[in-house]
Parts: structure tokens; C-alpha cells; sequence
């Protein structure tokens, strides 16, 4: 089991703060922290754990949860 | 008449059908290509758009010059292209989609967009013949040339250009963007996996590439069987006056309920709909916002991006290409005040 620092809820937001947000957050976190995203927007949900690792971040794991929501977890470099 | 509407309801339908299907599995919106490029630094999207311009171009000059379609760049309306472009781009990033973004975003059920598409509506029949009318007419007021293009006035060599350009551009994307990702592909691995196409076709994302291409091919399509380009605000246009004043639906509008329909078909399978609303609720007046400027941008540039960028650019016309240029302009305008200078 991985221990979540952090979660980000980015659910029912517009293109592109899912993104936006993701960034910025994991900007203020300390390496080695875990963030867990939610996010129900398909495109950020396939964008966010690309943007991550071209950042250098580990992308955990990327689940769909449910219609259109998804779980990503991501362990600061 | 019979007949004309029959052939606008199942033409518009099922080519809108189809194009709402990829626009959704592509996630194909411009507004995320264009802003993205400085926002997020991510071209995926861009690169679908430059690959379906290279189709179209191909494709329009082929049927072009078989006589199959007309062709018609639109005349340069210099101020109406700047000033409408400029509008439109930063409508659209506050609308959080492009006209097409928008009404494929209806279809996945986001009812911001459905503000933003109300708002796109509004302002372009504010536009087109409302309290805004004079402006746009003072801004059309200046044409130059009368079918300007790239290469001069349009006439019989322009669909030569068009595809010496397509063929240059397919070879220049193939070698610059296709061969490195396909030398990033494991040995032996096939280009295309039929045992899952089911799967690939109907459940996951698209590829940029095939988006570019599919987008392309029903671009082409459209014009053969309307004789005209796609279009998204016109048919937002055409549908609510349908709604008001009983004027009778044609292509466009039907396309319009087509792609909400195809994306609705392409989310529900792929297990994507959802009904869903932005938690702030000043999201939605900024949406709402953002569509009404782009409908004002669209009426004043004779054309949203899909008619413009989809639509003119590959016909070479001057007046699309600097509408396209402006658009995108407008969108790193407004993506670096809303974005990027806090950070």
C-alpha cells in the first residue's frame, strides 16, 4: 500500500486546470511525497500522467474509477 | 424542398455523427492545441491538426481538380479576419473549447460547454444580424483582391499548389514526426493490432496521427456531398432559429446535432459520459462569456476554426490563414493572463 500525502480533487473542472492544477500542486510538494489526483475530464486523464513523468515524477498508478472519473497517483521526484 | 431536407437530415446527420465520433475519441479541440503549445508545452493535439490540414489539402485539391467539388477561398477581409481571429481566440479559451471542442463536449455531457454553445449561438446571431451587425459590417469593409490565396488570386493553378504543398507537408510530418515514432516501437510489433480493433476503435483515445488523418478524410467527404465546407457556428445558428422562428433546418444545423450525437455514442461506449458541471460558478459566466466573443469572433471572421483553419486554410485562402494565425494569437493571449503569469 502506498501512503497518500495528498489529494487533489480536480473533478468537474474545465479544460485545461485539471492540468494546471496538477503542476502547481505537485510544484509545492517534497520529493518522495505521493499526490493522488482525481479527475473526470478524459483528456487531462490521459495528459496528467504525461505531463508528470516528462516533469520526472513517477506515475504510481492511473485507474479509471468509475464513468468518466479517474484515480492517478504520483510519487514526487 | 422534400427531398433537399431529407437529404440535409441523413447527409448532415450521419456525416456529423461520424465527425462527433473522432472529435471525441481524438479529443480533437483546438483550443487545447493552440494554448497548449505555451501552456503545457504538449503538441500532440497541434500535430493532429497539421496532419488534418495536409488530408484536406490533398484531398480538396484531388476532388478539385476532378471537378467533384468547387472550390471557393473565402476573400481577404482584412479587419474582419484580425479582429474576429483575435476575438475568437480568446473566447475560446474562456469557453474552455473551440466551437468544435464545445459541441463535442456537449456530447460527453459537460454542461459548461452547453453554456459555452448557448453563448456561441448568441453572439453570433447578435452578430450576424442583431445589435452588433454594424460593427461587423464596418469591419468587412475592407476586401482585398477578390479570392486572395497564398499564391496569388485563386484560378486553376491554386489546386496545384494546394497539393505540391499537401505532398510537401505529408513527406516533411512522415519524416520529421512518423519515423521517430515508429523507430520508438518495439521490434516486430505490428503497426496495427487486429485481434483488439474493436477495442482500439471503439474504447480507446486515438493516436494523433489517425485522429489528423480520419478528421481529414470526413472534411473531404463533407465537401463532396454539400458542395461547401464544415461548419459549427452556422449550425448553431441554424438550429436555434429553427427552434424560434420555424425556419426550415438544413445541413449545418443537423450536423450540429449529429456531432453532439456521435460524441455522445463514442462517450457512452467508451464509458466517458457523465453529467457533469465546473464546481465554480464562475467557470460557467466565464464560459458563457467566452462563447458569446467567440460567436461575435466567428460572424465577423465568416467563419469559426473549423470553417476557417479546417475549411479555408487548406484551399490556401489569405483571409483563413491570417484568421487561423490570429486566433492562435488570441489564445496565448488569453492563456498567458489566465494561466501563466501568476506562476
Amino acid at each position: 500500500m502506498v501512503d497518500i500525502t495528498e489529494t487533489l480533487d480536480v473533478s468537474g473542472e474545465v479544460c485545461p486546470y485539471p492540468d494546471v492544477k496538477s503542476k502547481r500542486k505537485v510544484k509545492k510538494m517534497n520529493s518522495g511525497e505521493v499526490l493522488e489526483i482525481l479527475v473526470d475530464y478524459p483528456l487531462s486523464a490521459e495528459r496528467i500522467p504525461e505531463t508528470m513523468e516528462s516533469l520526472g515524477h513517477k506515475v504510481l498508478s492511473n485507474e479509471k474509477t468509475g464513468t468518466s472519473a479517474w484515480r492517478i497517483l504520483v510519487q514526487i521526484k | 424542398m422534400a427531398m433537399e431536407f431529407l437529404y440535409a437530415l441523413i447527409g448532415g446527420l450521419i456525416v456529423g455523427v461520424l465527425f462527433g465520433f473522432v472529435l471525441q475519441r481524438g479529443r480533437f479541440c483546438m483550443n487545447s492545441a493552440f494554448r497548449d503549445i505555451i501552456l503545457l508545452k504538449e503538441f500532440k493535439l497541434a500535430k493532429s491538426v497539421v496532419i488534418a490540414l495536409i488530408t484536406l489539402m490533398i484531398g480538396f485539391a484531388i476532388f478539385g481538380m476532378a471537378g467533384v467539388i468547387d472550390l471557393a477561398p473565402k476573400p481577404l477581409k482584412i479587419w474582419g479576419a484580425i479582429v474576429g481571429g483575435l476575438v475568437f481566440g480568446i473566447g475560446m479559451v474562456l469557453a474552455a473549447g473551440c466551437a468544435s471542442g464545445t459541441t463535442y463536449r456537449v456530447g460527453e455531457g459537460m454542461m459548461g460547454s452547453l453554456v459555452a454553445g448557448m453563448g456561441l449561438t448568441f453572439g453570433a446571431l447578435m452578430t450576424k444580424s442583431g445589435v452588433l451587425v454594424d460593427v461587423k459590417t464596418t469591419l468587412q469593409t475592407t476586401v482585398i483582391g477578390t479570392q486572395l490565396t497564398l499564391f496569388g488570386e485563386f484560378g486553376a493553378l491554386t489546386p496545384i499548389w494546394m497539393l505540391i504543398l499537401g505532398i510537401v507537408g505529408a513527406v516533411l510530418t512522415f519524416y520529421f514526426w512518423g519515423l521517430p515514432a515508429l523507430k520508438k516501437r518495439t521490434e516486430g510489433e505490428p503497426l496495427i493490432k487486429f485481434d483488439n480493433a474493436v477495442e482500439s476503435i471503439f474504447k480507446k483515445a486515438y493516436p494523433w496521427w489517425v485522429t489528423g488523418i480520419v478528421i481529414g478524410i470526413i472534411g473531404t467527404v463533407a465537401y463532396i456531398v454539400s458542395n461547401g465546407v464544415l461548419g459549427i457556428t452556422g449550425g448553431w445558428m441554424d438550429l436555434s432559429l429553427w427552434f424560434t422562428t420555424g425556419n426550415v433546418v438544413v445541413w449545418a444545423g443537423f450536423i450540429i446535432a449529429g456531432i453532439i450525437l456521435g460524441s455522445f455514442i463514442s462517450a457512452f461506449i467508451a464509458g466517458e459520459f457523465k453529467i457533469r458541471v465546473p464546481k465554480d460558478g464562475l467557470t460557467l459566466l466565464k464560459q458563457l462569456i467566452g462563447g458569446i466573443l467567440m460567436g461575435f469572433g466567428a460572424v465577423t471572421a465568416m467563419g469559426c476554426n473549423i470553417t476557417n483553419i479546417l475549411g479555408g486554410v487548406p484551399q490556401l485562402s489569405l483571409h483563413s490563414i491570417i484568421t487561423g494565425a490570429c486566433i492562435m494569437f488570441g489564445s496565448w493571449i488569453m492563456a498567458y493572463l489566465l494561466f501563466m503569469r501568476k506562476e
